[in-house]
This record gives C-alpha cells, sequence and structure tokens, in this order.
C-alpha cells in the first residue's frame, strides 16, 4: 500500500510498476512476433494458392478479434495500457458506427431521397424507387428537416427555447403512440390474463390438475400482494403488513430469477469468445 | 481483520472472507473454458415454452408465409443465433415461406449469416423471392412495426436488393402483418419482441401466431406476456439448446450439424459455470454467517 502521509513515493511503490510495465511491453512483443510469423506464413500460402488471399485478410481479423478479446479480459487481472487501447477502439468504432449508421438509414432515405431524389439516386442510392407524389413527398419532407434544425439550435449561444418545441414534438408523439400501446398490451390483457378460474382442470380429461391451479392461485396471490405492497394510502400493518411482507417475497424471488436469467446471458457471451479462441484462433478444438 | 484459529494464523473461513477476487475470475474462467474444450455435453429436456414455440411454427399449414424478424447484433448473438439457425431451418424444413426483417441495423448481417449458414446449406433448392426474401433493416423502432401492422408497403418499398416488393412473387400480396401466418422476433431488447406484442399483436389478436426468442436478461419483461398474447417463447440460450432438440428430433440433417447444436455446446459450460457459482454463493454465506457469529467486523 502506498504512504498517503508522505508526498515522496517510496521505493516499494516504484518497484512493481516498472515490472508490470516490462510485463506488459513481453506480452505486447510476444504477441505482435506469433501475429507477424502467422501473416507472414499466410503470405507465403497466398502465393502459392490465389485463394489464400481471402484467407490472409482472415488471418489479420481473427488476430484482431482475438487481441481485442484478451485486452479487454486482461481487465480483470488489472487496469493496463491493452485495456485502455481495446477501450478506447471500441468506443471510437462505435461512436463512428452509429454515426454512419444513422447517416446512411435515417436521414438519407427519409429526407435527403425526399427532398432531391434525383440527386440521391444519382449519387448514394441507385436503386431509390420512383415515388408516385414525389411534391407531397418534399413538402412534407421539409417538416422534420424545420424540426431537426430548431433542435439543434440549442448548440446555438442565443435562443435555446427554440429546441423546446421540436422537444415537445418528439416527446407528445412518442407518449401519444405508445400510451395506447401500453394500455392495450399491457393494462387491459395482463389484467384479462390474471382474471382466470383459481380451480383448474384438465382441457382433455376434464380432470382435476393439481399443478394448474398451484400456478393460478400463485399467479393472483402474487400480483395481489405485490400491488397492495406498492398501495401506500394504508398503513402497512396487520393483514395488510402481512400481505405486502408477501408482496416483498414475491418481488424478491422475481429478482433473484432476473439476475440469474442474466448470469445465463453473461456467460454464454463468455463461452461465445472462448469457443472463438480456441476453435478460430488457436485452432485447438 | 482475519481471526485466528487459535495457532496465530487466520482461519480459513476469515481467509475465504478476504479472497482476492481475480481467484474467482480465474475460477469462472476455467469452469468456463474446461467444458470447451474437454467438449462437454449434457441432455436437455424441451421444455413447456421451447414445446410451445415449436408446436406453433408446426401448427400453421405448410407453405404458409411467416415473419422472421432479426431483433438484436452481434453483442447478443452468442445467445440468440443459435435459436435463430434452428428456427429458420424448422420453418424452411416445414415448408414455410419465410421473410427475413430487422429492427436492428446490424441484424440484417446476421440474417444474412443465417440465410447463408442455414437455409441455403441446408435447403439449397429454395429460390430468393419465391421462398424466402431479405426485408433489411428499416430505422424506426416500433414506428416500423405500427406501420407494417397496416401497410407492409409503405414501410418496406424495396428489399435489400433494391427490387420492389410488387415484383417479388412471395411479397407481392403481402399488405400487413396480418397477412402473415407467423411472426417470429429473435428479440434481444428495444425495439423487440415487447414492441411486436405492444404494435403488431395488439392491433390484430388473432390475425397471426407470435413467438419470440428472448435474451435471458430480458425474459422477465416478457413472461407476462405468455401464453395468451405470446404463442411460444425460447429463453435464452437453454430454451435455444431445448429447441434445437425439438428441431432435431423431427428434422434432423446429414451433414454439418453442428450449426442446429450451438445452443447445446454452450450449456455444457453453463452447467459447470452454475455449479460454481452456486458453491462459492454458499461458502460466501458460511463465511458470513460464522464471521457473525464469532463478533468478527465481517
Amino acid at each position: 500500500m502506498s504512504d498517503h502521509g508522505s508526498n515522496e513515493p517510496g521505493p516499494q511503490v516504484q518497484a512493481p510498476r516498472k515490472s508490470y510495465r516490462f510485463l506488459w511491453l513481453s506480452l505486447a512483443v510476444l504477441g505482435l512476433s506469433v501475429f507477424a510469423l502467422r501473416t507472414a506464413s499466410a503470405a507465403q500460402a497466398q502465393g502459392a494458392d490465389p485463394a489464400a488471399a481471402q484467407d490472409l485478410w482472415k488471418t489479420i481479423g481473427i488476430w484482431c478479434a482475438a487481441f481485442m478479446t484478451l485486452g479487454i479480459l486482461s481487465f480483470l487481472y488489472k487496469d493496463n495500457p491493452f485495456y485502455k487501447v481495446c477501450e478506447s477502439i471500441l468506443i471510437g468504432v462505435s461512436a463512428a458506427y452509429w454515426m454512419v449508421n444513422g447517416f446512411w438509414s435515417t436521414l438519407v432515405p427519409n429526407l435527403f431521397a425526399k427532398l432531391a431524389p434525383a440527386t440521391v439516386r444519382e449519387i448514394a442510392l441507385p436503386d431509390l424507387p420512383v415515388s408516385a407524389t414525389p411534391g407531397t413527398d418534399m413538402a412534407l419532407a421539409f417538416v422534420p428537416l424545420v424540426l431537426g434544425f430548431m433542435l439543434l439550435w440549442r448548440l446555438a449561444p442565443r435562443g435555446g427555447w427554440i429546441a423546446v418545441w421540436p422537444l415537445a414534438f418528439i416527446i407528445g408523439t412518442t407518449a401519444g403512440m405508445r400510451l395506447v400501446a401500453s394500455i392495450e398490451a399491457d393494462l387491459l390483457a395482463q389484467t384479462v390474463a390474471t382474471v382466470r378460474p383459481l380451480v383448474a382442470f384438465d382441457k382433455a380429461t376434464e380432470a382435476f390438475d393439481f399443478w394448474a391451479t398451484v400456478g393460478a392461485v400463485t399467479s393472483v396471490a402474487g400480483v395481489l400482494s405485490v400491488l397492495t405492497y406498492f398501495f401506500f394510502s394504508v398503513e402497512h400493518k396487520g393483514a395488510v403488513g402481512a400481505t405486502a411482507r408477501l408482496g416483498v417475497w414475491f418481488l424478491m424471488i422475481t429478482f433473484g430469477s432476473a439476475f440469474g436469467l442474466t448470469v445465463m446471458g453473461r456467460i454464454t457471451l463468455l463461452a461465445q469468445r472462448f469457443e472463438f479462441l480456441f476453435k478460430e484462433w488457436l485452432g485447438i478444438v | 481483520m482475519h481471526e485466528h484459529n487459535g495457532s496465530g494464523s487466520p482461519s480459513f473461513l476469515a481467509r475465504l472472507g478476504g479472497i482476492d477476487r481475480r481467484w474467482i475470475f480465474l475460477a469462472m474462467g476455467l469452469s468456463i473454458a474446461l467444458p470447451i474444450l474437454l467438449k462437454l455435453r449434457f441432455p436437455e429436456y424441451p421444455g413447456p415454452m421451447a414445446k410451445a414455440t415449436f408446436d406453433a411454427i408446426e401448427s400453421v399449414p405448410e407453405g404458409s408465409t411467416v415473419l422472421v424478424a432479426f431483433d438484436y447484433d452481434p453483442a447478443s448473438a452468442a445467445e440468440l443465433q443459435p435459436m435463430a439457425n434452428a428456427m429458420v431451418h424448422h420453418c424452411a424444413s416445414r415448408g414455410h415461406k419465410i421473410v427475413f426483417m430487422a429492427l436492428w441495423p446490424l441484424g440484417r448481417q446476421l440474417a444474412d449469416k443465417a440465410i447463408e449458414e442455414v437455409l441455403l446449406e441446408f435447403h439449397p433448392g429454395l429460390r430468393y423471392g419465391t421462398d424466402y426474401v431479405q426485408l433489411g433493416y428499416q430505422a424506426g423502432n416500433e414506428g416500423v412495426i405500427k406501420l407494417m401492422a397496416t401497410n407492409v408497403p409503405e414501410q418496406y418499398k424495396t428489399d435489400t436488393k433494391g427490387t420492389p416488393l410488387a415484383s417479388l412473387p412471395l411479397v407481392a400480396q403481402i399488405k400487413s402483418t396480418a397477412d402473415f401466418a407467423l411472426i417470429a422476433s429473435i428479440s434481444a431488447g428495444y425495439p423487440g419482441a415487447k414492441e411486436w406484442v405492444q404494435f403488431a399483436e395488439s392491433a390484430n389478436p388473432e390475425a397471426f401466431k407470435l413467438v419470440c426468442g428472448s435474451t435471458g436478461v430480458q425474459v422477465s419483461q416478457l413472461l407476462p406476456y405468455y401464453p395468451k398474447q405470446l404463442d411460444g417463447m425460447l429463453v435464452a440460450v437453454k430454451g435455444a439448446a431445448e429447441y434445437e432438440m425439438l428441431v432435431e428430433g423431427k428434422y434432423p440433417v446429414e451433414k454439418n450439424a453442428e450449426r442446429l447444436g450451438q445452443g447445446r455446446v454452450r450449456m455444457g459450460p453453463q452447467l459447470v459455470a452454475h455449479m460454481l457459482m452456486i458453491g462459492l454463493i454458499i461458502l460466501g454465506n458460511i463465511a458470513m454467517v460464522a464471521g457473525r457469529s464469532r463478533g468478527g467486523a465481517r
């Protein structure tokens, strides 16, 4: 541990830093050497077999992917330069990708293609279909164009209030669209799904179905007790308190199962990266 | 502060409470790596939700047009691509016509991958335009679904190759989502299966069957929709493995079968890693209780 009371770092602080720097440098040199060797052998194979040209690029791609995977995983041991490099590349590539994606999938086909279809067809989208109503399309496209400029106005030193209007439009339309869907699919449909017979019978044999009955009772008890827990107009004591405590149990079990499923997902992601490293990079599986 | 066992050295439980977490990372890494290296496989027994998904696709008449939405990107492909591959093979084997689309930008590339590695590999006789069509990605999130619920040609004017939908026999007559016999959303979040329920199923509740495949993270959000609003649901890689068993049982393939068994391959590491986690949770709790009973600080 470093001495917080001293302004001068002691020798016991400097020594581990130097050794770690040497460790990371050694790992970088080792990795690059093996990479160069593998790339050179692939390039040599390319001369003998023209089909190997693709393999050369695939080799480079696999090595880059392996480096990125190991670089990110190395953070589990300790923060280090490899991790910083990989993290920066990931952030940079992601930001650039989403910017380019937004431009080509939203602005070009939904705005520019309607404002200037001939130009867009000539320089960007040769397969752009010809609209039957280009005048109407162009007129309607001016609405998002103007709203877009108004939204960007918040970057200007004055007149920030102008950006509030398109923001209000976005919030209003989104709320309106989602409100109806939520009421239909969540509130009404879920209420109907909850109101069901507590004693269940098998549809085919009409015999008493014990486990379906347990499921129905548990479901209704869970809904009512959790709703009681979030009902704050009555003090949580006596019967209401007991029901609310049951609701807490249902909530805890729900959170636990959600956590378990999340863990399962994360383990799958790690397993897939290991599969990549063992199969495609090292070729040992 | 460590507890001592009387001989001056910290007790096992005290040392366990203060273990460097990197040892746990290493143990977790080994628990996942070793089953992959040793190719551990465990039997899977299909659950009711995987069976319901399988039955929903089976119940649709042969030759029906189904819509498969790839609503995820490579970050979730480890969980979802196995079930997507199995579902594409299942639909094609059943004789359904498949329309591919995506609500996520990179979903299109993952659909292309499924077409290349599964559809064309195991069903080489299928023809583009009459047996399957790739509509690709459209920006707009739930707005895309909302418009498709009433007017598919307005939302998708062309396929990914720039061919007008009217020129493709498979989709020329498709007017709305109600014209599909079944819709499947392989979903990793927003927009995804939840939006398909809210904006497509709610608009036409009885018009088509709706099934979904989901990542583990968002399963708890989707479970309330099953079985009333979702006819079937594949829960993470476990659901994929169960579904693969059902598909392989009825529609086996002769070669490259591993492409339809990735979910089962990833269940080996799952089992070992979960056993490790359960063991660590139990040990951690024992250490905590022991520490409390001895009046320890931790």
